[in-house]
């Protein structure tokens, strides 16, 4: 017992002390976890329990020179998978396609491509979700079900009038790697990628907004610590004519051509309406274009996707006459009264050219010549100027050179000259290949914006304006105007020459014999009164098997072997208030649709 | 029986840090259940009320002579077992295991009471023999006496009360005299049995978290997600904690069953280090105030009960708050006295009712 009682004691003192020890150690694990790495821990805890979504900003709408909405936004749900707060993602995959009804492998696609992005990062999986989804979403959501899947309000580009303008207004898009790089722009970002949305882009992208957000473990966000609010891209006026520009697109679609029409203000540049056919419709990009869409469209034959207006480039035919008139009288190479003799043809350089009236035009002076389009006339002025006149004068007037519109990607068009051949071929010019060049064939190509700009230069007397389509910026205190970019190039036209060409253009279209006069006058369906607005222009045609031969022609329809029309205008006659170009692809002559379309633009805008 | 001049020898010290710590708990448990900002959780009424079960049940077992039990552990024991027998064919299976007999009021989870039982029949054991050291056999018979619940509750499954029972019995046979080259031999035998037990013995659950507490960040989606959350929330308390009612990791659920095995963190979080060391401080006076009771003890049953009892409270009382720091595997492990949970408050403060009854009786025969 004596025994016993030493033995006691002294083991449970032993056990006392251990615990001792015990609790020293556990204190210094706390005092290392809570005092010497508070820090670490603290930034971690904040991590866990507060996320930052992103409010996206509304891009900023677009109106016409009226005020009138042309592109503006609307909500729509993204649905996207967090992986931050991810317990395991395979299952979350397999979930959401489910729950989605989409192809699994599909969205597992989409997830690995965005692998290496920060886990904070929304991989989105579907843009504009329909209702029902967001519905089911959100319902599994509820049962905690896929805490790592949120759904985010965007607002979405759209475009009321559908395929109106598309090519200029262009579509919206998410930024690619190189804009990333290049712009300062953040992945995930919605930018213009053409048309004015992309060259104003950064007028027309607001600034993000973000919400920091209390969230629990299953991601459920419990409360708000502080919101930034989305600031909305600056609202743009375009010069462009709500109106005037349906009407053309309009005429295009009810006569069924392709083509493209540019309309603009020749004392200014400003463009009034400016379209490409056949069009798209950019509200399939606004959130995010599907495979088969985006396919179907960049295989169309009538590639929808090309801005004719632009990137078209046609020869000018009979419409370079007015090239070529210039040229002579400004030159002084001839007066309007210089006269020629057409018999359906004649001898130059040993080779027989001829007119497209085989029954001759007989002796007229230039007035006449240009209101009848004799080709036998300008081969005459053409031989007697000589290329680099004409490419001189071309260039002056806006073609084969850039117009320098604000619009991405344009083409420029071509004018020969016997330095351009040197370059080029590394051969001499000769002269018989003027001849082609004078009545607007051969080599020479143009854009059709450049032709309505030739035709501005024209009206205006000399001033090559630069076309232009933003008018205004509200820059958040109400419309602040744009200043006006300088043209491009001026030349004072001699009286006699602008006197010369206004009168003969007039004539094309209102004095029997004109080319255009007798469609101009045939009763269209608009019954707006022209009277005292007297409408000059011009017509033209492309030969499309000259140009293209007997290979390229293989395995196309008549349809496609039918030349191009073109009319080039200017009204009223005596005081332009209007210039433009109608270009409609395959239509034959230029009254099947050109002159038409070009009537219904001029009486829409004068109705307005 | 119960004679009144007893009153005077009870340590009501000891009793006024172990409702401290009980009280602590509550505070935890109504501030990580949201009911500061009015969420409608009454899980710390509930506790109030175990605790007010518990401190009868303390009366109970204080005011009946430890050495009268001991003369029925035999009895008690078979009882016991007849009840862990019970709750496996008949428990209400929850989460997957059986562990508790459902009562109209509460769940009774009669693993929380073997605890006693069995500290009370070793003790008994140990006490009635009179040898110095306990020989082979005797240790045998005292394993055996200890695996049997052991295996029962194994079953349920419950690994971690299960586990419970082992330093009772080890507790027990160091203070009766245990050669420490015994001591040795035991520890041997469970690190050669280690492997069998793991390759037959336990479920993957429970293997995947031993491999991830091993590795904690290899998964950190998955089961060390517990690990790491819990550094977090202990972590983020820092000197003096984010105050009462607002701490995050326990009320946002980043810490799963915050109110039960993740108590400790929430204080930690909340109260902070200052926090931390009045509760370790609490724990560990409560501790070395009943090892007192076993010191002064006037006979060696009372000393090994007292001991039997003290040894699963600090067993749980040291993984649960090394647990609650993300440093030892998380298992279903409650923190007496401060955990929610009824059976546990219930039997821990009955176990203490016994501490209190040995230093109460040591001048009695």
């Amino acid at each position: 017992m004596a025994e016993d009682r030493r033995k006691i004691p002294l083991r449970i003192s032993t056990l006392r002390y251990v615990l001792y020890v015990l609790f020293a150690v556990l204190a210094v694990a706390f005092w290392v976890l809570q005092i010497a790495q508070h820090a670490t821990y603290e930034e971690m805890a904040e991590n866990n329990h507060q996320r930052t979504l992103a409010l996206r900003a509304p891009r900023g709408l677009i109106f016409d020179r009226d005020n009138r909405v042309l592109v503006e936004n609307r909500n729509s749900y993204d649905i996207s998978i967090v992986r931050e707060h991810t317990r395991n993602l395979d299952r979350t995959i397999h979930l959401l396609s489910d729950v989605l009804g989409l192809n699994e492998a599909s969205v597992r696609e989409v997830v690995e491509r965005h692998r290496r992005e920060p886990t904070y990062e929304p991989i989105v999986i579907v843009q504009d979700a329909t209702l029902a989804q967001v519905a089911a979403v959100m319902a599994r959501r509820l049962d905690t079900e896929l805490p790592d899947v949120v759904v985010e309000q965007v607002p979405t580009r759209r475009y009321p009038a559908e395929s109106l303008a598309a090519h200029l207004f262009g579509y919206v898009g998410e930024v690619n790697y190189q804009q990333v790089a290049s712009d300062g722009l953040d992945s995930g970002d919605i930018v213009g990628q053409t048309g004015v949305e992309k060259i104003y882009n950064s007028l027309l992208m607001g600034e993000d907004g973000a919400k920091h957000v209390v969230v629990n473990s299953m991601g459920r966000e419990m409360r708000t610590l502080q919101e930034v609010a989305p600031v909305e891209g600056r609202r743009i006026k375009l010069t462009i004519d709500e109106g005037v520009q349906k009407a053309v697109e309009e005429g295009f679609r009810q006569l069924g051509y392709a083509g493209a029409a540019v309309i603009l203000r020749p004392d200014n540049g400003e463009v009034l309406a400016l379209t490409s056919l056949p069009e798209y419709d950019p509200n399939k990009f606004a959130a995010g274009i599907d495979r088969a869409t985006w396919a179907s469209l960049t295989t169309d034959r009538e590639k929808p996707l090309e801005d004719r207006a632009l990137q078209g480039r046609y020869s000018p035919g009979s419409t370079f006459k007015i090239v070529v008139a210039t040229a002579a009288l400004e030159e002084g190479i001839a007066t309007p009264d210089f006269k020629v003799h057409c018999s359906g043809g004649a001898d130059f350089y040993g080779h027989y050219f001829h007119c497209w009236r085989h029954q001759g035009h007989g002796t007229i002076d230039m007035e006449q010549a240009i209101q009848q389009s004799c080709d036998v006339y300008f081969y005459t002025l053409g031989n007697m100027l000589g290329v680099d006149k004409i490419h001189k004068w071309a260039n002056l007037l806006g073609l084969g050179v850039k117009t320098g519109i604000d619009l991405p990607n344009e083409v420029q068009g071509l004018v020969p000259s016997t330095e351009w051949k040197k370059a080029t071929t590394g051969e001499k010019w000769y002269a018989g290949e003027t001849m082609s060049v004078a009545i607007g064939q051969g080599q020479v190509s143009v854009t059709p914006i450049s032709l309505a700009v030739m035709m501005a230069t024209i009206a205006n007397g000399g001033t090559r304006v630069t076309p232009h389509l933003l008018k205004a910026v509200d820059d958040g205190n109400g419309w602040k105007a744009v200043p006006e970019p300088a043209p491009k190039s001026v030349v004072q036209l001699k009286p006699e020459t602008i006197e010369t060409l206004h009168k003969a253009l007039s004539m094309v279209v209102n004095q029997p014999g004109g080319t255009a006069y007798y469609d101009w006058h045939k009763p269209g369906p608009n019954t707006a009164d022209l009277a005292g607005f007297e409408v000059a222009g011009k017509t033209g045609t492309t030969q499309v098997i000259s140009l293209s031969g007997a290979k390229a022609a293989a395995g196309k329809t008549d349809e496609n072997l039918k030349d191009h029309g073109w009319f080039v205008f200017f009204a009223p006659a005596d005081n332009p208030q209007i210039a433009g170009v109608v270009f409609a692809e395959h239509s034959g002559h230029p009254a099947a649709a050109a002159i038409p379309i070009a009537k219904f633009a001029v009486e829409t805008y004068l109705a307005e | 029986m119960f004679d009144r001049n007893l009153w005077h020898y009870i340590d009501w010290l000891l009793v006024g840090a172990i409702l401290t710590l009980c009280l602590l708990g509550v505070a935890m448990i109504y501030s990580v259940t949201g009911a500061v900002h009015g969420n409608p959780s009454q899980l710390y009424v509930k506790q109030i009320y175990a605790i007010v079960l518990g401190i009868f049940a303390l009366v109970v077992c204080l005011s009946i002579d430890y050495r009268t039990l001991a003369d029925k552990s035999h009895f008690i024991y078979i009882g016991a077992l007849a009840l862990l027998l019970y709750v496996l064919v008949f428990g209400t299976l929850a989460g997957g295991s059986r562990r508790w007999i459902g009562l109209h009021v509460f769940n009774f989870q009669p693993s929380e009471f073997t605890k006693l039982v069995v500290a009370l029949v070793l003790a008994k054991f140990f006490g009635d023999n009179r040898q110095q050291v306990p020989t082979v056999v005797e240790l045998g018979v005292a394993g055996a006496l200890t695996l049997v619940p052991l295996a029962l509750i194994a079953k349920e499954p419950d690994l971690g009360t299960a586990v419970t029972l082992i330093p009772i019995y080890l507790a027990i046979a160091y203070l009766a005299g245990m050669r420490m080259k015994m001591l040795g031999i035991l520890a041997l035998a469970f690190v050669l049995l280690a492997p069998v037990a793991w390759r037959y013995g336990l479920k993957d659950y429970q293997k995947e978290r031993i491999v991830t507490f091993l590795n904690p960040s290899q998964d950190a989606r998955g089961a060390g997600y517990q690990q790491i959350q819990a550094r977090i929330t202990v972590g983020s308390g820092g000197l003096a904690g984010k105050g009462f009612g607002k701490g995050m990791q326990g009320q946002l659920q980043f810490l799963p069953v915050a109110t039960n095995d993740f108590i400790f963190s929430v204080l930690a979080e909340e109260q902070g280090f200052i926090g931390v060391l009045l509760a370790l401080g609490l724990y560990l006076f409560v501790i070395v105030r009943a090892l007192e009771a076993a010191r002064l003890s006037n006979d060696r049953l009372g000393a090994y009960l007292v001991l039997g009892v003290l040894a699963s409270f600090t067993f749980q009382v040291i993984y649960n708050i090394t647990m609650s720091a993300g440093l030892a595997p998380v298992k279903g492990l409650t923190l007496p006295l401060m955990s929610s949970g009824g059976s546990s408050v219930i039997a821990t403060l009955a176990g203490f009712g016994l501490v209190l009854n040995v230093r109460m009786r040591r001048f009695t025969n």
